[in-house]
């Protein structure tokens, strides 16, 4: 848009102009004073007033409710009160009982009343008044309406985007009589372009060449260019790390690692750079794991869908809680306050113990959400499942399937009778199978919880590959020097199903811990155990340390572990190859690698049975594997046929490894020989321990209603899979089985949902203005700001869906807007008409976040590493951080010069100068920073060990550069830090440094002119000027 | 003065005229207006203090890992008699961190009575017990959570979560400091920060102005306070340099509240780093006021803790409003003796009992105590039975904490356990009490004392908290 646009606007908005005047010409003697509006807005009048005074006692929760009145709804505010008349009588103040009530003077009939501290002013009372004189008229909270496309004038119909926002915000600043700030110079703009888009400032380079570009769409090709640079996705991944309080480490008293966290770091910069769009982005997140069509990495080809999900697990978590329940009652409650305010930006944290106070969310919202995570599971999964891989799989079973075949062959050539003794054993060992299975509801002092020796899983779940389809049916084992079959292993899970070091996790379904202890016979190498009580995860000592095993025999033994802690809790069983931390507990605590999963070539883990008892172990009718049994003609080949089609039950295996270890094996052909290199061959491949902790689907679990938040007072009736209930979209019903996430999802962006898009829209123009249209990003309920720009945010909103939910397409149409666009400058008759730029007459001046300050930095002494991704770099310990959990390693002062978003967050050891230029704790959601001013900040950029050895960097790099003047040299230094040339005040200000300084250190001028001290004391001096952590 | 013109001085130069603004001694209320302006807050309080405040600095003694009730405090004769026998015989047992439930334990110190008013104290503080006539001990204290972190979050910021305000982010947010040199909240580090970390100490929500500045009693007592440049006037000349380019940004852009800001910030930190290192220059102090805070003990973390202490008073005569001390890292880990509970014990009162006891009398001597209030607490007490042999465990049911100075009654017992000291039987306190009554000593209504985060106006003690009326004056 052209600057000559700017006077359309001022014709467009007379009209507005005109109504404005009338209005208040039209406003009645009395209320004039208060600057009433003409016509009375309940949502932006009426309810702040009601929602800040009045819903304590008389809003939507029904448990504080005071003489059953409510006002936050039509109907209760104009029934009939227990003692005559109502409330609110829509038309007529006089009989609005209400009125008389906050107009009272006396203490005790006045409302509200004193012990709410809380008083209406005059102007409040004139507009309740006016409001119920107009007819008292409801609406639905604002954010709750579905935006829709407000009207524009006509010749604004076919504008851009960019033109429709400057509309829309000039329009206000007509009214206002305000006069927008001229264009931004070409330096500043590039300068905000660059650091806003990617967190660094502009390549002079870059700098030079858009102010040399006279063409037409100079700004825009800057724009794009900057949209795609990789550091984009670095700069915005990191605002959405502050939403899902992104940390690598639980915090509490150890702090111990979060495994793998760092591949969602990488995951969201991927993501961003490539522009995902925000509702797949949000289905990624809830549901990755379910989606039908995942998203593939376009380079690597691995599944990035299920990445998502690693966000549930990113809180806090402590090790020894003394009720598990409790604990992932904490657990869960900060992933809905999360992800309510991430997604929705409503607070259904507040719904945990009462009807939430001022929103409509009851507390069966809260627990609808709560009952699909706690139906979720948490576990390492492969953070590269690549496409190639599940290629290699159906080749694998190909393969497979092969060798059965031509294995098969060999056995139905050698057919056998059988003896009358070994059909009866066959019938025993069935019968009791069939006992120990119906067993289990048995009142016996055991129960059977997993037994994979008939060949199915029987409920169990499985994730990753390791488990295959089904527990073995009779996996020949092979001697390959001999060319001989020697046996076939069935009736055991394993997850060396196509080979060992395939990641993946083998789950119960959940039961209630009723027995003291549980046996669990297995064996494996780097093979993990854990017994997993309301979804408890931190395992160790002092208190569950027993509820993890931690494999490392070839043979056969039962694990037991003590149950009586976690009695009469909810729990489940996982088996894993692979292990959290290390088998050598003195190990782990020097590596720093508690709780770090690995998985290596070699680990597996496999499993017959797990059984819960009390007192001594059980006498099990369990079936003897000895090799007393003969067998008959008909069931061999009926063994063999099913053993080809992977069919056969342990009965069958038994049948033909008894026949095997009878005939001392088959020999099988050279053929096979080859057929099994293949395997081996590509089963090689399969092996990659990169990994992170996501969910994956469990037993579907319906919560009650914890009353008041107790977890010893729950409601009788279940809460049902439900979305927000008072969040309208267009799916008609909730499916009620599994955990409901990707039903979750699919209500989150629908294009009915009237929250998503706006509040995505909220969270960009807040990235890019420093302030969002609504202020508080994070809050759209009753007790979050109204937006400024109402029209635009729908405006927005429904661009942004109409467009597809491009991320990049909506940042590029603010960006071209002229209102982005303008200056900082500004003139102090402005600041008195709208003090807070809330109109945006200017682009307001901005400090850089903590990152974009570091990364500047570093960016500037042309010392910055852009390597992206990987594990993070270890924090940098002074003296001054101590306390548990402190690794045992400092990291490099600075960084290793990587971006900030490459430094660990370990929650109780955070970067001290991130923190002190405001970077959030990662607690809950954080969708706007604060820009705070501490002491800290300055000592930091003054004395701080990295800042001064940056700026030594600098001035050897400076210095490497032979034959140049100290203008052209600073002339460098202007450019690369500020995007601009040195005035001449600039540079006579460097020259009195310079002759200040030969002073202080006592030497000739010319010779200080060319020292490294002396250039590092300048460049320090350009970290400390305000224009370098300020966007202009 | 209103801000404008303060700014406008602080043009004037480098260590000029001192900056009343930010940390400063703005009138009360007055910075609380421009927290409200810059964050959009509703302050619901109006002017603060809301009434005549009795203290005007807190010390908070934290004795960090749970110190134990039963053989500090709250004297139990009834372990002795039943020594070595199983608690399950006794009474209903709850579930500890360690699960290890050893027999009833006795006290392996003597408790004797002290003072005009003859209170109770065990052996273990015998220069605690000169002062029992000042403190008023509160017996009767529970807590929500048995696991350290949680704990130490609720104790410090009455959440039991990570990211709360800490309760002297909570004062100086309420009051500002009284010196416009030093940070409102102090913590000195005694080398132990608790579990939970820094975070026991955060501003949380609340602007990064009242976070907690974490001193070292040591030459160099903060992360970057002392100037890197080999000669003093080398950063002069450079800040002059910052500063004239400053202006002259300020006079382009027109107007810039952010800018002005952060250039007055720099006079705060410039001047911070000539008054916090001269706090821990305790040249001036005499050898008498040394010996008092236990500097020519023979126990080197008793030497050191005394340190602290005087530094303590050193910030209250300062003005600094909130200051929290942690313990010196001893051989036995914190309070917390899961075994060897004499050694430990022994180990941990050792160091802090004659500073403490030090650091009431020269408070009083000095007439600051009037003006101060100690608290000296733990997040929790300890089970009277054995966790293993010698060991304590966890309880959050029944721990004892006692109070001194401004506005306190001195003298008195307040509150009952049962007779195992195991459970609170009279006048139960929670945290929530504890943070009321020290908010109301300095002047606060605990419950007009908020501030609006995610949708709701938080307080320091939630929807709780009563004052604990009996223990003041």
């Amino acid at each position: 848009m052209k600057l000559s646009n700017f006077n359309k606007n001022w014709i467009i908005a007379i009209p507005v102009l005109f109504i404005g005047i009338i209005i208040s010409s039209l406003s009645g003697n009395s209320e004039k004073e208060h600057d009433l509006p003409d016509k009375v807005d309940f949502n932006y009048d009426i309810r702040p007033i009601l929602s800040q005074n009045c819903f304590v006692c008389h809003g939507p929760d029904s448990s504080t409710r005071k003489a059953n009145l409510r006002l936050d709804n039509f109907e209760g505010a104009t029934a009939h009160l227990e003692h005559g008349g109502a409330a609110i009588v829509p038309g007529n103040i006089s009989k609005s009982l209400l009125v008389d009530r906050i107009s009272s003077e006396d203490p005790e009939f006045h409302m509200p009343p004193p012990e709410a501290k809380k008083t209406l002013s005059a102007r409040e009372v004139a507009l309740m008044k006016r409001w119920i004189d107009q007819g008292a008229k409801w609406k639905p909270h604002w954010a709750f309406i579905k935006p829709e496309l407000p009207d524009l004038p006509d010749d604004i119909q076919e504008a851009s985007v960019s033109e429709v926002i400057d509309h829309l915000i000039d329009r206000e600043l007509i009214i206002k009589q305000l006069e927008p700030a001229p264009s931004a110079k070409k330096n500043a703009l590039i300068r905000r372009v660059s650091y806003l888009l990617t967190g660094l400032p502009p390549d002079p380079v870059d700098v030079m060449a858009f102010i040399a570009d006279t063409s037409a769409d100079n700004y825009e090709k800057m724009v794009d260019q900057y949209l795609s640079s990789p550091q984009y996705g670095e700069r915005w991944a990191r605002h959405w790390m502050d939403l899902v309080r992104y940390g690598e480490y639980k915090g509490h008293e150890f702090d111990f690692a979060i495994s793998g966290a760092w591949q969602y770091r990488d995951y969201l910069i991927r993501a961003f750079n490539q522009d995902v769009h925000y509702d797949l982005l949000v289905k990624e997140h809830l549901a990755g794991d379910m989606l039908t069509e995942p998203r593939y990495n376009p380079e690597e080809g691995f599944n990035e869908s299920i990445i998502g999900t690693a966000y549930f697990f990113l809180g806090e978590g402590k090790h020894s809680p003394v009720n598990v329940k409790v604990e992932e009652y904490e657990r869960i409650d900060n992933m809905i306050d999360v992800t309510s305010k991430l997604f929705q930006a409503l607070t259904v944290g507040c719904a945990r113990c009462h009807d939430h106070k001022f929103d409509p969310i009851p507390t069966t919202d809260y627990y609808a959400m709560y009952g699909m995570i706690e139906s979720s599971r948490i576990g390492p999964l492969p953070a590269r499942k690549t496409q190639k891989q599940v290629a290699q799989i159906e080749e694998l079973k190909k393969i497979q399937k092969e060798i059965k075949i031509q294995l098969g062959a060999q056995f139905t050539d050698a057919v056998n009778e059988a003896t009358p003794q070994f059909i009866s054993q066959l019938q025993q060992f069935v019968k009791n199978a069939d006992d120990i299975h119906s067993s289990e509801n048995d009142s016996a002092n055991y129960r059977v919880i997993g037994d994979f020796r008939q060949g199915d899983w029987k409920g169990w779940y499985t994730t990753g590959w390791a488990f295959g389809e089904t527990p073995l049916r009779g996996t020949p084992v092979f001697d390959k020097q001999s060319r001989r079959v020697s046996g076939l292993v069935g009736g055991i899970a394993s997850s060396r199903y196509f080979k060992s070091g395939v990641m993946g996790v083998l789950r119960s379904p959940n039961f209630i811990i009723e027995h003291d202890s549980i046996a669990i016979r297995a064996r494996g190498i780097n093979g993990t155990i854990r017994i997993i009580a309301d979804n408890f995860q931190i395992i160790r000592y002092p208190l569950y340390g027993n509820l993890e095993k931690k494999l490392n025999s070839e043979l056969w033994e039962t694990y037991t572990s003590d149950l009586s802690l976690i009695k009469g809790h909810k729990a489940y069983l996982e088996f894993m190859p692979g292990i959290y931390g290390e088998l050598d507990p003195e190990i782990e605590v020097k590596n720093s690698t508690r709780h770090i999963y690995s998985i290596k070539p070699q680990d597996y883990i496999e499993v017959q049975y797990a059984v819960a008892f009390d007192g001594e172990f059980p006498d099990l009718p369990f079936p003897v594997l000895d090799d007393q049994y003969d067998f008959s003609v008909k069931a061999k080949t009926q063994s063999i046929s099913d053993w080809k089609n992977n069919q056969a039950n342990t009965e069958q295996i038994l049948l033909l490894n008894h026949w095997l270890k009878e005939t001392n094996g088959i020999t099988y052909p050279k053929a096979l020989s080859e057929l099994l290199t293949t395997y081996d061959g590509i089963a090689a491949q399969l092996y990659d321990s990169t990994h992170f902790l996501g969910l994956s689907e469990g037993d579907a679990v319906f919560s009650p209603v914890f009353i008041r938040g107790s977890i010893d007072k729950l409601s009788e009736n279940k809460v049902p899979r439900q979305f927000l209930t008072a969040v309208k979209t267009g799916l008609d019903s909730f499916p009620q089985y599994g955990s409901g996430r990707l039903a979750w999802a699919e209500s989150v962006v629908d294009t009915e949902n009237p929250l998503t898009a706006r509040v995505m829209v909220n969270r960009i123009w807040h990235h890019l203005f420093g302030k969002g249209i609504v202020e508080t990003v994070d809050n759209f309920g009753l007790q979050g700001k109204l937006p400024s720009h109402p029209e635009l945010l729908d405006y927005l909103a429904y661009r942004f869906i109409e467009e597809g939910w491009s991320i990049k397409q909506m940042i590029k149409h603010i960006l071209l807007s002229q209102t982005f666009q303008r200056s900082t400058t500004t003139v102090a008759e402005n600041q008195k008409i709208d003090p807070g730029n809330i109109l945006l007459q200017h682009f307001p001046v901005r400090r850089l976040e903590a990152e974009a300050i570091r990364d500047g930095i570093l960016s500037v002494t042309q010392n910055l590493d852009l390597t992206m991704y990987g594990e993070s770099i270890p924090i940098h310990l002074t003296e001054f951080m101590t306390g548990r959990g402190m690794p045992s390693e400092s990291g490099p002062l600075d960084g290793g010069s990587r971006r900030s978003i490459y430094i660990a967050v370990r929650r109780n050891f955070l970067s001290p100068m991130l923190l002190a230029f405001d970077m959030p704790i990662p607690f809950s959601t954080f969708g706007k920073r604060n820009t705070t001013n501490v002491p800290a900040q300055s000592l930091s950029l003054m004395n701080d060990p990295f800042v001064h050895q940056q700026a030594m960097y600098w001035a050897e790099n400076l210095l490497r550069q032979k034959d140049v003047t100290i203008s052209e040299r600073i002339n460098e230094i202007y450019i690369r830090a500020f995007s601009r040339q040195p005035s001449v005040e600039d540079l006579r200000g460097a020259e009195t440094l310079l002759e200040n300084l030969a002073k202080e250190y006592s030497q000739p001028l010319e010779e200080m002119k060319n020292d490294p001290q002396f250039w590092a004391d300048y460049c320090h001096t350009i970290f400390n000027m305000k224009e370098f952590i300020h966007l202009l | 003065m209103n801000r404008r013109e303060m700014l406008g001085i602080c043009r004037n130069g480098f260590g000029s005229i001192a900056f009343m603004g930010m940390m400063g001694g703005v009138p009360f209320g007055q910075n609380l207006a421009t927290a409200k302006e810059s964050l959009g807050n509703t302050f619901d309080g109006g002017k603060l203090p809301h009434f005549v405040p009795k203290a005007k600095n807190v010390i908070f003694l934290y004795m960090d890992g749970g110190i134990s009730q039963v053989d500090s405090f709250d004297p139990k004769p009834r372990l002795d008699k039943e020594h070595g026998q199983n608690p399950y015989d006794k009474f209903k047992v709850d579930a500890t961190q360690f699960n290890s439930i050893g027999k009833i334990l006795k006290s392996p110190w003597q408790f004797k009575q002290h003072g005009e008013s003859g209170m109770w104290m065990s052996e273990l503080f015998p220069h605690i017990a000169t002062c029992v006539d000042d403190i008023a001990i509160i017996r009767s204290m529970v807590s929500d959570f048995p696991e350290h972190t949680n704990a130490n979050y609720f104790l410090h910021t009455g959440f039991g979560v990570q990211g709360r305000p800490s309760m002297g982010a909570w004062v100086t947010y309420g009051l500002g400091s009284e010196n416009e040199n030093l940070p409102g909240y102090v913590v000195l580090n005694g080398g132990l920060t608790p579990p939970g970390g820094l975070d026991n100490f955060t501003n949380g929500f609340l602007p990064a102005t009242y976070q907690a500045s974490i001193l070292k009693a040591a030459e160099i007592p903060l992360a970057n306070i002392l100037p890197i440049e080999k000669k003093d006037g080398v950063q002069d000349a450079k800040l002059r340099l910052m500063k004239q380019m400053d202006q002259s940004l300020l006079g382009k852009l027109g107007q810039a509240d952010q800018i002005e800001s952060t250039i007055a910030n720099y006079e705060l930190a410039y001047r911070m780093q000539a008054s916090i290192p001269e706090l821990s220059d305790l040249a001036g102090e005499s050898k008498a006021t040394k010996k008092l805070y236990g500097f020519e003990s023979e126990d080197e973390h008793c030497r050191s803790y005394g340190a602290q202490c005087l530094m303590a008073r050193r910030l209250v005569e300062r003005g600094v409003r909130f200051i929290e001390l942690t313990i010196p890292r001893t051989k036995h880990d914190r309070w917390d003796q899961h075994a060897n509970l004499k050694e430990g014990h022994e180990s941990n009162a050792h160091a802090v009992d004659q500073p403490i006891a030090g650091l009431i009398k020269d408070l009083k001597s000095r007439g600051l105590l009037e003006d101060t209030l100690i608290v000296f607490a733990g997040e929790f007490g300890r089970t009277p039975f054995a966790q293993g042999d010698n060991g304590r465990d966890h309880n959050p049911s029944a721990f004892s904490i006692w109070l001194a100075g401004a506005g306190i009654k001195g003298g008195i017992v307040y509150g009952s356990t049962d007779e195992y000291g195991y459970r609170v039987e009279e006048n139960k306190t929670t945290i929530y009490d504890l943070h009321a009554t020290m908010l109301h000593l300095m002047g606060m209504d605990h419950e007009r004392l908020t501030f609006r985060f995610g949708g709701r106006d938080i307080r320091l003690t939630d929807v709780h908290g009563h004052v604990i009326q009996n223990i003041l004056t």
